[in-house]
């Protein structure tokens, strides 16, 4: 059944698909960082205030996900910002999350050498997005 | 950030003192994720320093799947990025962006050579065999290569 992007139901959706991700594990054994996500309003898009979703990931297995203000993902040691239809587009798969960020689409915030250590990682993160069934603020 | 008088790309004063620095007044996304990540991996470990102080070369990445690239001017001790592809290039890689990534996670083995028979490694072989992966000027500029290949490498 279908969750309200961004919702509380969404993050725990979200938390379920990474840990029954069996590549996740794999790939992200050893990560041991929190992350955020910041989604940036679009008010146009029915999407009328940026919401923070804060990630506690560690070595494989996601202990926590949860939405809050944008202030507390902002805190996070790595932080990913990108106006709400980015992120529709990545979980959508229209949008590659790595291509985004070497163009600037999404805008990476910490350690570098870490995040590329874990290409792999991240973009299994982003593949357990698009298995969660979404309904879309600007498509209700 | 386009300069009308000149019909040039504006170009920034350089620093000096920087170990990374970027050439363009607004260097793209690639530019600054690159240049921030070679200067993170220089920073951080003394083998990588001794091949960035060392190394004296230009080279050219071009990322075939979002059609952009940047070119390194590595200049012994200190690395100058520019957006785009810039004449007189040793080398240049061409891949996807996934290809890219995996150059960066590529292990350096004995003799600091990169690993190619595990699992990134071979990946990135395939990919040079099937020609997903160029390196124009990889013939006259082997340890060029390898040098570069070690200062990207972020795998322990």
């Amino acid at each position: 059944m279908a969750v309200d992007f961004g919702s509380d139901e969404w993050a725990s959706k979200f938390k379920d698909e990474v840990n029954r991700s069996a590549m996740y594990k794999a790939a992200a054994r050893g990560w041991k960082w929190t992350v955020g996500l910041v989604v940036e309003a679009e008010p146009d898009k029915n999407f009328p205030d940026s919401v923070g979703v804060v990630m506690d990931l560690f070595d494989g297995e996601a202990r926590d996900i949860k939405v809050g203000p944008p202030s507390e993902a902002q805190a996070c040691q790595f932080v990913i910002t990108a106006p709400y239809t980015r992120w529709k587009q990545v979980a959508t798969k229209e949008l590659d999350a790595t291509k985004g960020m070497l163009q600037g689409k999404l805008k990476l915030k910490g350690d570098l050498p870490t995040i590329v250590r874990y290409t792999k990682a991240s973009q299994e993160l982003t593949e357990c997005t698009t298995r969660v069934p979404v309904r879309w603020p600007d498509e209700s | 950030m386009h300069d009308p008088r000149s019909g040039q790309v504006a170009r920034r004063e350089l620093d000096t003192a920087k170990t990374v620095d970027f050439a363009d007044a607004e260097p793209s996304a690639f530019a600054s994720m690159l240049g921030g990540l070679i200067e993170a991996n220089v920073d951080s470990r003394a083998e990588r320093r001794r091949d960035f102080d060392a190394l004296a070369a230009r080279v050219g990445i071009w990322v075939t799947d979002i059609d952009e690239g940047v070119t390194l001017d590595f200049q012994r001790g200190r690395l100058v990025v520019h957006n785009g592809l810039q004449p007189q290039r040793d080398i240049t890689i061409r891949a996807e962006a996934d290809t890219v990534m995996s150059l960066s996670n590529l292990r350096i083995g004995p003799f600091g050579l990169p690993v190619y028979y595990d699992e990134v490694g071979r990946g990135v072989a395939m990919k040079l065999l099937r020609r997903r992966l160029r390196i124009d000027g990889l013939l006259g500029n082997l340890a060029t290569v390898n040098s570069v290949t070690r200062i990207f490498s972020v795998a322990g």
